[in-house]
């Protein structure tokens, strides 16, 4: 076909397009990967028997937030990669903030604990556990975003493959907070940013051949 | 854009025509061998189009295009690779002509060069880029061979030390 009559074609097929709608189709793809990511955690671990108590505590909140504040920056930054030429940088500086929080009251929660609970307060009972958990309830999330990623226009796949995975990992995460009965923050400040970090790896790796676009 | 993304084919059809142009250029220079410029053209007028939602109001425009450019480039050349569709032969017109690399080095070096005093110039020239011996630059010039190779020390010091790089600043 000569190039003019592409042109002619392209602008004879031209519906108008809402501001924003890069922006909901991630959050389409997550939302979607959340709803069997949440799925998948009700029927393999079930909430956390003390659930209605556990709200009344911050640590629970500690837990959600960090997990969830993450997520959603991750996602916002994953937004600004899917689409070309649009700088990310400044964004996804922000992505570490919510670490470097929990990462204080970590070392301010161990100084004043009493030597013999150390151990407990970095292993938790299940930390052997924890970070594969949230890879698994993480994945539907990253094939969610994903699925919404392809559909726009990434061109740095390597770090969009990279955000993609950090906001399954993150909102992965704050869906196993709903599982999860470790109260320390030691160990959330190890163990569930070891969760996420696999999910995010997984997405980089992944990022570069599943995000590639025709 | 804004008017495309609106619905006002007029203006989005001049857009593109005017894109076509840019496009044009763009991959005149760089298309890889076995692979029609024109497809890539259009290959990416098309991306321009179904991928217009991620165009944000108030970004370059031709940042954005040009990254999808780009995009579509690496695109055809990955694939050239992975199929190995592109005869050998064929390669010789990814590379630039031999003179052209040169030519630009030449152009640079007149520019980091253009700071130094004319007979310093002159004399880095003679020795170190035309491969003459510091005796011969010392009699050409009518000075000392020790002079030579003081103000050639000199001028590459001096160049290190504007635009980095000398073997000094390394460790």
């Amino acid at each position: 076909m000569k190039t003019d009559e592409l042109i002619q074609n392209l602008s004879g097929d031209l519906a108008p397009v809402a501001p924003g709608a890069a922006a909901r189709r991630v959050a389409l793809g997550l939302g979607g990967g959340a709803v069997v990511a949440t799925a998948v955690m009700l029927a393999w671990l079930g909430l956390r028997p003390d659930l209605a108590q556990a709200v009344t505590t911050t640590m629970f909140w500690m837990k959600f937030g960090y997990a969830v504040a993450t997520g959603l920056i991750l996602a916002a930054v994953l937004i600004r990669l899917a689409k070309p030429a649009v700088p990310a940088g400044a964004l996804a500086a922000f992505a570490g903030a919510p670490l470097a929080v929990v990462i204080v009251m970590a070392l301010v929660r161990f100084a004043n604990a009493p030597p013999e609970t150390h151990r407990a307060l970095l292993m938790g009972h299940s930390s052997s556990l924890c970070p594969w958990r949230i890879l698994v309830i993480g994945l539907p999330l990253l094939v969610g975003a994903v699925w919404a990623v392809r559909g726009l226009a990434p061109t740095r796949l390597l770090l969009a493959g990279l955000a993609a995975g950090g906001a399954a990992g993150g909102l992965g995460a704050a869906i196993y907070a709903f599982a999860c009965n470790e109260t320390s923050a030691p160990f959330l400040a190890i163990w569930y940013t070891l969760g996420m970090a696999l999910v995010a790896a997984l997405g980089a790796l992944g990022g570069s051949r599943l995000l590639r676009w025709r | 854009m804004l008017a495309g993304l609106a619905g006002e084919a007029g203006p989005y059809r001049r857009l593109l025509d005017e894109l076509s142009g840019l496009l044009r250029g763009y991959y005149g220079r760089r298309c890889p061998p076995g692979v029609d410029a024109e497809d890539l053209v259009q290959e990416t007028l098309i991306a321009v189009h179904t991928r217009r939602a991620t165009y944000d109001a108030g970004q370059p425009f031709t940042a954005w295009a040009y990254a999808i450019a780009r995009y579509k480039l690496i695109d055809a050349l990955r694939r050239g690779r992975a199929h190995l569709r592109a005869p050998l032969e064929a390669a010789d017109a990814l590379f630039v002509p031999a003179g052209a690399d040169a030519a630009m080095a030449r152009r640079d070096l007149d520019r980091v060069m253009a700071d130094l005093p004319a007979r310093t110039r002159d004399l880095i020239r003679d020795v170190k880029i035309a491969g003459l011996s510091t005796r011969e630059a010392a009699e050409k010039h009518g000075m000392s061979e020790t002079a030579v190779k003081v103000a050639v020390h000199r001028g590459l010091k001096s160049l290190g030390g504007k635009y980095g790089g000398s073997p000094g600043d390394e460790d």
